[in-house]
């Protein structure tokens, strides 16, 4: 059916106003890198999947021919039964999956229209350019402020007046500069579980990255810390473009602008959220969000 | 389309679902028992049946009621999605314009009531083909969302146009006889009414079917204009 005017309102693409926008300190807090902010207004597609296959060893394909497009400075939700290459694909972004023995893939994957599996690209500077936040929150056992600047330490940043800025800007654009403001050198072994990864956000965010990749991030945490993380998510893509895997149906449905189903290792649908929660093209899809599956 | 049959893993989700299905269809038959018995009293002059319809509506408020408050409680329990979204809401809705109609029935009970202690006049025969195309909407509209008939949704608006052009010129020719028979005034401006009342029976049916098209196709096609809903048809 081909008829915009009689679409539901409920598929009608909605634009979230992000709280970002109204307190603008916080957009204010996260500069970008060039090339995000040279990019034309229009959400071009930011990570490009063409063809992309993946196998843990060579007789394991866990990946099938993924075609795909992530929008700029938009959240992308996966979605899908455990074990359904969702992660994976997530952890092939920044080549995460180069460190595990016997992996091959095909196909190719662009960032910003660079192959990331281009033999000249260093993995480092690719994945300085996108920040990774997992499903259990994994503070080093340092203070907090060491915490959100680790990467700068580790590239050798020495001036002071950096690091600080590095630590305000981060946690304050992870909604956690004014709870820990005034004990920034306590450990970060202190926080709750909600503030410690709202502390490995700002840790991931720290080196100003282009991509925010979430792995389950909230699936440990209670209904509040969750919320401020979704709030904090919505906020997020002001600056960067995210994508998150969740086993949370309602989740992905606040706080995706896309969704993408996936299904043994195949991508089934992907489309705007509201369609695909209210009306997805394919049976599996409505099926799975729907609980039928099975 | 792309709706399931396959049955969700909770199974009380799944039996939500058909309760509140069983509880709207349930709704409709008291709804329409209820318009039956008004005309059937305006025309036999029966004020027992009125009496009936009017006490009846107490049923169809309950069912109101009780199918929102079962929808509100499967929206809060499982976070429907996609077609079974759409039913909880489609069933809260249709609930919303059954209780209409018994109320349309209700009014024209009421009428019928204080018609039957005036003197008879002809033009009451009038209502006759009115209800017909009223009770064949209801009907239908009824049908369409008990056998996810897209096509038989889509036809109520046919229906009801001819049911509005029947309710110009009986409005027209009740204007006439009054004039003519000003002693009968007061019975045919109850007549007058009781027209409205099955008109706007046959509105609340058209919506019932555009809740059936929405459960069934995820297409919202009320205040569409003709030329879209025709594109739809064709679709």
């Amino acid at each position: 059916m081909n008829l915009t005017s009689l679409l539901p309102i409920a598929m009608q693409k909605e634009t979230i106003k992000s709280s970002a926008q109204q307190d603008e300190s916080v957009g204010a807090e996260v500069s970008v890198s060039a090339d995000v902010a040279e990019s034309p207004a229009g959400r071009p597609d930011y990570i490009k999947v063409c063809d992309f296959s993946f196998n843990y060893v060579p007789a394991v394909r866990v990946l099938h021919n993924i075609t795909m497009e992530i929008p700029e400075r938009q959240v992308t939700a996966f979605i899908g039964p455990s074990g359904c290459g969702k992660t994976t694909l997530l952890r092939n972004f920044n080549r995460m999956n180069d460190l595990i023995d016997g992996v091959s893939h095909e196909g190719k994957i662009y960032v910003n229209d660079q192959d990331i599996y281009d033999r000249n690209l260093e993995v480092i500077s690719l994945r300085k350019r996108i920040g990774m936040v997992f499903q259990k929150s994994n503070p080093f056992p340092k203070s907090i402020y060491e915490n959100v600047i680790y990467s700068l330490r580790v590239s050798g940043q020495k001036k002071k007046a950096i690091l600080d800025e590095t630590v305000e800007r981060s946690l304050k654009s992870a909604a956690l500069w004014e709870e820990t403001k005034d004990r920034l050198h306590d450990s970060a072994l202190g926080l709750s579980g909600g503030q410690m990864q709202r502390l490995c956000i700002a840790r991931a965010i720290a080196n100003r990255p282009e991509i925010l990749l979430m792995d389950e991030p909230c699936s440990a945490l209670d209904p509040i810390a969750t919320a401020k993380i979704e709030e904090l998510i919505t906020e997020l893509k002001e600056n960067f473009t995210v994508v998150i895997v969740t086993h949370n149906m309602q989740q992905a449905t606040r706080v995706s602008d896309r969704a993408a189903y996936f299904y043994l290792g195949k991508l089934v649908e992907m489309d705007d959220t509201t369609k695909l929660f209210s009306n997805p093209e394919q049976k599996e899809t409505e099926d799975y969000i729907s609980g039928r599956f099975g | 389309m792309n709706q399931s049959n396959t049955e969700h893993i909770l199974a009380s989700f799944e039996e939500a679902l058909r309760e509140s299905r069983n509880s709207v269809l349930r709704m409709a038959s008291v709804a329409q028992q209820n318009l039956e018995h008004a005309i059937t009293g305006l025309l036999s002059r029966n004020s027992e049946l009125c009496n009936q319809a009017i006490a009846d509506d107490d049923e169809v408020n309950s069912y109101e009621k009780s199918i929102d408050g079962e929808g509100l409680k499967t929206l809060m329990r499982f976070s429907p999605v996609a077609t079974d979204l759409r039913q909880v809401l489609a069933a809260m809705k249709i609930a919303n314009n059954l209780e209409r109609i018994s109320d349309e029935a209700g009014s024209i009970a009421r009428r019928a009531r204080k018609i039957g202690k005036q003197a008879e006049v002809a033009e009451t025969r009038m209502m006759e083909p009115l209800y017909e195309m009223a009770a064949e909407l209801l009907r239908d509209g009824i049908r369409a969302y008990a056998e996810s008939d897209v096509s038989l949704a889509m036809s109520l608006y046919e229906l009801d146009q001819k049911l509005d052009k029947a309710h110009r010129k009986t409005i027209k020719e009740l204007t006439k006889a009054m004039e003519q028979d000003p002693e009968n005034l007061k019975v045919y401006l109850h007549l007058i009414f009781v027209v409205r009342c099955l008109e706007r029976i046959g509105d609340h049916a058209v919506n019932i079917g555009e809740e059936s098209v929405f459960v069934e196709s995820a297409t919202d096609i009320r205040h569409v204009g003709a030329d879209a809903l025709k594109e739809f048809s064709s679709e």
